[in-house]
């Protein structure tokens, strides 16, 4: 029980209370982050092998949209390809984003679409190869959204790797430092409170005692005093009503012998 | 991030590449020029210095109405730092294959580190 | 006239006839096309291909070598055996060579008019170029801020100038869409050429008018097989077709309705010459038939050489080497791309 392991408190009933209660919420919000992480994590991995499944898919997909265009450039020759630079204008094919939602986490995705509307490139190859351009374009738009679609995977692996990162620091923060930390300082305000009330308690018994030992003499000492007064009962007499009222008179002595009862009872609950 | 995603008029595609892989996406329809003659490809061939290509890149990756940047993998070759150096989801860093060079996994970036994180090699 | 040409062919054009001929011995054979088809890189291409016609211009570049390296160095060597033969000849085969040219003349031109437009860099357009389309004024390209000025000061100088003259008005410069441009210049040059040829008169114009009939008919078919779905109107559609062919006029007609792949179809099994050409193909597919048609182009080439004293071989040549270089670069391309099995599918056999 290293003062470095715990909160500097005040040990106190409150204190216990309130650390108490920050224990409980640090044990749910470490379950719940803990399911958040699991809940990523599964996420996580299945986008892994998505990504791994879909780069390995990429090169065939590639490498049929790079044999469609030369098909397309031995069909309507090799200079097709200035004529396609030169007809580039505003792009057609867009990416529209969007949020998904895992465990909390947002993450972009993007969709690939098509402006509607002619384009100039339809009538490219009117002489030559128009066929073959079209097709070749085809083949091309089914890469950009093959492409697309791996830049979503990617995008969420690598939010989500962020978010993993940042969820299992909290986890293990959670875990590893503010939990023992709070279980610590509890059992010390414990440790310092019983000690405390061993303190008193003890101080309550020599209390008593000395009370006692007073009494003692005292009873002694009245007892004394009786036999050595008996005579002068007269004068005695008149002392009771200077101490207080009536009332309390008859009161004063059960105080005074169950003073102790009742201090006892609040200390040891 | 959240306004730049929602953006309704639709993203581009940047694509650094050589002049055959781009005219295919050209075809596509993924080229734009826009007002001030700005472009968002960039055709690379042997006279195109790395540092260009680092330029045009970074440019690429600064505009925000770029969601996606398509770099062949030999171009990516030769900027290999600055793309590792690139960390942000958008615009998301896609590595594909080249006309010349058939597609090799070892050599992206982002799969050897999801191989990593997978465990498998 | 016609047969007496073999008393005075030669006296102008009997060497040239002769370097032209000689050419066909240094075209790729089939064993050469097997022997590239067994090549594993594009190094293996280049050394196969440095053991032909080809090996001067491919011998000195540099590792790594690129299909497009390939392709552009083979065309070099077109290009100078052209302008070889081009500046010994005399005046009637000079026009008709140059002549010949004017279809990639066409295509820079188009070429040089959308640079213009989007206000690309002279010196990439010049670059993109055709070397075999080239013409004089093309270095004054810089001075042209807009079509007009365009046309004014470098396209009125080109050949090309009345064809521009009788089909486009300046209005179309500015609006045209680009490819139909290009379609309306090559069927003005494709008419200008067949008269010419018709003017040469002799075995030239009946070589040459069956070897302009197919590339007439096929650019038809073509334009029809690429306008289906298109914005392009019936009208618009048959403005693109030459006046003559054997399509020429009916057959037109009917492309011009066409609306669909077995429409077209049963327009061109009606000509004779192209039936047999349709019968290879199976119904529903038209994948293949720019390679059929390159065949009977090709075909058609090789029958040129069949005859003598006539300009028709050097039109055939140039195609033949075309085509050669488009065979050369569908092989590097299948062995670069790793699809060796498509192969067969694109090449043509020359001899």
């Amino acid at each position: 029980m290293s003062s470095q392991n715990r909160l500097v408190v005040v040990p106190t009933v409150t204190v216990l209370t309130v650390m108490k209660a920050r224990l409980i919420g640090a044990t749910k919000g470490h379950a719940l982050l803990k399911k958040k992480a699991d809940a990523l994590t599964m996420r996580f991995r299945q986008l892994l092998k998505e990504i791994i499944d879909a780069k390995e898919n990429l090169g065939s997909t590639m490498k049929g949209s790079f044999f469609a265009y030369t098909e397309a450039q031995y069909a309507a020759g090799e200079n097709i390809k200035h004529t396609i630079m030169d007809n580039v204008d505003t792009a057609v094919v867009k990416v529209r984003g969007d949020l998904d939602n895992v465990a909390g986490v947002k993450i972009p995705r993007f969709e690939s679409f098509v402006l509607p509307g002619e384009t100039k490139m339809d009538l490219t190859g009117l002489g030559r190869g128009g066929q073959q351009l079209q097709s070749c374009r085809k083949a091309y738009l089914s890469a950009v959204e093959l492409l697309v679609q791996l830049a979503n995977l990617q995008t969420a692996f690598l939010t989500l790797d962020e978010a993993l990162k940042v969820t299992n620091r909290r986890v293990n923060a959670l875990e590893n430092v503010v939990k023992p930390k709070l279980e610590n300082t509890i059992s010390y305000i414990k440790a310092e409170l019983d000690e405390l009330e061993r303190e008193e308690f003890f101080r309550l018994k020599k209390v008593q005692k000395n009370k006692q030992k007073k009494q003692m003499a005292q009873m002694a000492e009245d007892a004394a005093a009786a036999a050595a007064g008996e005579k002068a009962e007269a004068g005695d007499l008149k002392m009771p009503p200077f101490n207080g009222p009536q009332g309390q008179q008859g009161v004063q002595p059960p105080t005074n012998s169950s003073l102790l009862n009742y201090k006892e009872d609040d200390l040891l609950f | 991030m959240a306004a730049q995603v929602m953006n309704n008029e639709g993203m581009l595609l940047a694509v650094l590449a050589d002049e055959d892989t781009i005219t295919g996406f050209l075809l596509a329809g993924v080229g734009n020029v826009d007002l001030r003659k700005k472009r968002n490809y960039l055709v690379v061939d042997s006279k195109t210095s790395a540092r260009q290509i680092e330029q045009a890149f970074k440019e690429f990756a600064a505009r925000d109405d770029i969601a996606v940047i398509l770099i062949s993998q030999q171009v990516a070759g030769q900027i290999r730092n600055v793309i590792e150096a690139h960390n942000r989801p958008i615009p998301a860093v896609l590595e594909i294959p080249s006309k010349d060079c058939p597609y090799d996994p070892n050599q992206d970036s982002l799969l050897t580190r999801v191989k990593h994180i997978a465990g498998f090699n | 006239m016609y047969g007496f040409e073999m008393m005075s062919f030669n006296i102008k054009d009997g060497f040239l006839e002769g370097v032209v001929r000689s050419h066909r011995t240094g075209m790729l054979t089939v064993a050469d096309y097997n022997n590239l088809s067994q090549c594993e890189t594009l190094e293996d291409i280049k050394l196969n291909l440095t053991a032909t016609d080809y090996g001067p211009y491919l011998v000195n570049e540099a590792s790594p070598i690129y299909t497009a390296t390939i392709v552009d160095r083979c065309t070099q060597k077109l290009v100078n055996d052209w302008n070889y033969m081009r500046t010994q000849a005399d005046e009637n085969l000079a026009m008709f060579m140059d002549y010949c040219t004017y279809g990639h003349m066409i295509d820079n031109v188009v070429l040089i008019v959308t640079g213009t437009l989007h206000e690309r860099d002279v010196q990439e357009l010049l670059d993109k170029c055709h070397p075999l389309g080239m013409f004089d004024s093309i270095a004054t390209l810089a001075v042209a801020q807009n079509m007009r000025e365009l046309y004014r000061l470098v396209l009125v100088d080109t050949p090309l100038a009345p064809y521009f003259s009788e089909n486009l008005t300046h209005e179309d410069l500015d609006e045209m869409n680009i490819e139909i441009m290009r379609n309306t210049l090559y069927k003005a040059y494709l008419d200008d050429f067949a008269a010419f040829c018709q003017k040469l008169g002799s075995t030239t114009a009946e070589i040459m008018g069956d070897m302009l009939a197919f590339e007439t008919d096929r650019r038809a078919l073509n334009i029809t097989l690429n306008s289906i779905g298109t914005e392009l109107t019936r009208d618009d559609r048959k403005k693109l077709y030459s006046n003559f062919g054997l399509l020429y006029p009916h057959g037109h007609n009917e492309l011009a309705m066409a609306e669909d792949f077995d429409q077209i179809r049963s327009a061109m099994e009606k000509v004779p010459a192209y039936s047999g050409i349709f019968s290879k193909l199976g119904y529903g597919e038209s994948q293949m038939l720019d390679k059929l048609l390159y065949e009977e182009e090709v075909k058609k080439c090789v029958d040129c050489y069949e005859q003598q004293f006539h300009y028709g071989v050097f039109y055939a040549y140039m195609k033949l080497r075309e085509q050669e270089i488009r065979n050369i670069m569908w092989v590097s391309e299948c062995v670069a791309q790793d699809q060796k099995g498509r192969i067969a599918d694109g090449i043509v056999y020359l001899f």
